[in-house]
């Protein structure tokens, strides 16, 4: 039976993309990657979207790529594989329209997020972890290094010294470590987690979109820019912002101490 | 100068910048703002002032930008990116970059640009009830005065962008356990506490200070190499102070340094 790798749900706003190959802990095969990257093209040219929910089937989140299907990619003359090729086509243009996408990704793991799935999961605006959930940079076990951003996301999240030790020693973190060191943003218990992150989604689709877009890239910018570029951006964003319909209806709002209605506009 | 909504007063070496606008949890409004703007000016320029501590009058540190404020009704509907360039940019970039430690004595709620006001500072200590919002997102703005490069830097990627885009309350303890400030202490005994880390301060080797500030800003964009070429630059310098001279005589003497700031 043909499997449907991504599970693809509209609702108030919320589009919930599902890792759906449960019998492989949601390890990425290329028809899944292939798909995750239209639906997230989808996000981006429907207006309807206004915030993405990733999760996973199953008890797992997603383990990683899969090693014994596709997820290495086709071999080379000399009988080796190219993995480049396969990042390059796929994982990486997966990862940068996760980060490019100018509408918040809120991510719920549900189980073990390992190798390219533990940083999947880290490319989301904000990560939501289940109790049982661990990351696991599981790369230097087969020789790699931690990819799909992992050797960016891990300094740039837990700092440089836990960032050596855990692509080096490919130690698992559980959940609430994970949360202690500000890899993930908060661990809920198990049976909470969809509700919770549910809650989140719409609560972010019912917010000033572009206001988390404009945050996005900011947040993206900050890596490399001096202070001084910043100041210029958030200068410049902030003049865009102050034009939108959602600046007004969040001033009015706040004045009137009302709940603001924003339109993502 | 004259100040209405801040007080600037002197004493020793150690200026103190209070927000001045309690009723209103000293909410930034456009005369404040200009007011800050040229304390800070004012500050920069004087060399008798070797550390400055801010901080709020009442029960406030600083609610934000004020939007019930009738002069920023009128401008910012036009341009909202124009005082950030007239005001409150200039004012991030002065705290960075002025050759002087800023301690912040967080006394109360840190809001919107208020909290990027602390978080410029090279000291930050918090009253046990004060706390921490980014409130921008909540009317539809990104923040600012720095926070979206202070955030990342302070908290990482992750919570920075929890704390932008949902734009929850933090509570003054969970700030330190974060590494968003220095320290907490009982609200009774913030003053004593951030006056004497600022009098410390003040009576420090104030260039070595100033390079400290100067060589952590580098090193955001710097690789490792250009930070150690930074360092060495940096220190050529120092070592040809008054400071560096008499710092290592009491060392060698055992004996408490009397430094200058030259």
């Amino acid at each position: 039976m043909e499997e449907t790798p991504i599970l693809a749900a509209l609702e108030s706003g919320v589009l919930t993309l599902t890792l759906n190959r449960p019998q492989r802990l949601n390890a990425m095969s290329q028809p899944l990657i292939a798909a995750l990257i239209e639906q997230i093209a989808r996000a981006r040219a429907d207006d309807a979207v206004r915030c993405v929910l990733l999760t996973g089937t199953g008890r797992g989140f997603c383990a990683g790529a899969d090693l014994a299907g596709s997820g290495t990619g086709a071999l080379d003359a000399d009988g080796r594989p190219d993995v480049g090729a396969v990042m390059d086509r796929l994982y990486n243009p997966m990862i940068r329209a996760i980060r490019a996408l100018p509408k918040p990704v809120v991510a719920a793991v549900n189980g073990v997020a390992a190798g390219g799935g533990a940083n999947l999961a880290l490319a989301c605006d904000i990560v939501l972890a289940a109790r049982s959930a661990r990351f696991d940079q599981a790369f230097v076990r087969i020789s790699l290094i931690p990819d799909l951003g992992g050797t960016w996301f891990l300094p740039h999240t837990v700092g440089d010294a836990r960032a050596r030790a855990l692509a080096m020693l490919g130690t698992s973190v559980p959940a609430e470590e994970a949360e202690r060191m500000g890899m993930v943003w908060q661990v809920v218990d198990d049976a909470a987690l969809m509700d919770e992150a549910g809650k989140i989604a719409r609560r972010l689709a019912a917010g000033p979109t572009r206001s988390y877009a404009a945050i996005k890239d900011a947040m993206n910018r900050a890596g490399t820019n001096t202070l001084d570029q910043q100041l210029d951006l958030e200068r410049d964003a902030q003049r865009e912002l102050g034009r939108s319909d959602d600046f007004k209806e969040g001033v009015a709002a706040f004045l009137a101490k009302r709940p603001a209605n924003f339109t993502g506009r | 100068m004259a100040y209405e909504r801040i007080l600037l007063a002197r004493e020793d070496g150690l200026a103190t910048l209070t927000f001045n606008a309690p009723d209103r949890l000293n909410a930034v409004s456009r005369k404040m703002i200009a007011e800050i703007k040229t304390c800070w000016e004012e500050l920069a320029a004087d060399a008798s002032v070797r550390a400055v501590l801010i901080t709020g009058a009442g029960r406030g540190f600083c609610a934000g930008a004020d939007l019930a404020d009738p002069d920023r009704a009128a401008s910012a509907a036009a341009d909202s990116g124009a005082a950030l360039d007239k005001y409150f940019n200039p004012v991030i970039r002065l705290m960075r970059t002025m050759p002087k430690p800023i301690v912040a004595a967080v006394n109360g709620v840190a809001a919107g640009v208020g909290m990027s006001f602390a978080l410029a500072s090279d000291i930050a200590i918090a009253g046990r009830s004060a706390s921490f919002l980014q409130a921008f997102a909540r009317i539809g703005l990104l923040p600012d005065g720095g926070s979206t490069w202070f955030l990342p830097r302070l908290v990482g990627d992750q919570r920075a962008r929890a704390l932008a885009m949902l734009a929850p309350q933090i509570p003054a303890d969970k700030a330190k356990e974060w590494g968003l400030i220095w320290d907490v202490v009982d609200d009774a005994a913030l003053m004593p506490a951030a006056t004497a880390i600022a009098r410390k301060l003040a009576d420090g080797p104030t260039l070595a200070l100033a390079r400290i500030k100067g060589a952590l800003d580098k090193s955001g964009a710097n690789d490792l190499s250009a930070q150690l070429d930074v360092e060495r630059d940096f220190q050529r310098e120092l070592g040809r102070s008054d400071d560096f001279k008499e710092g290592v005589a009491a060392f060698l003497a055992k004996r408490k340094p009397d430094f200058k700031g030259k």
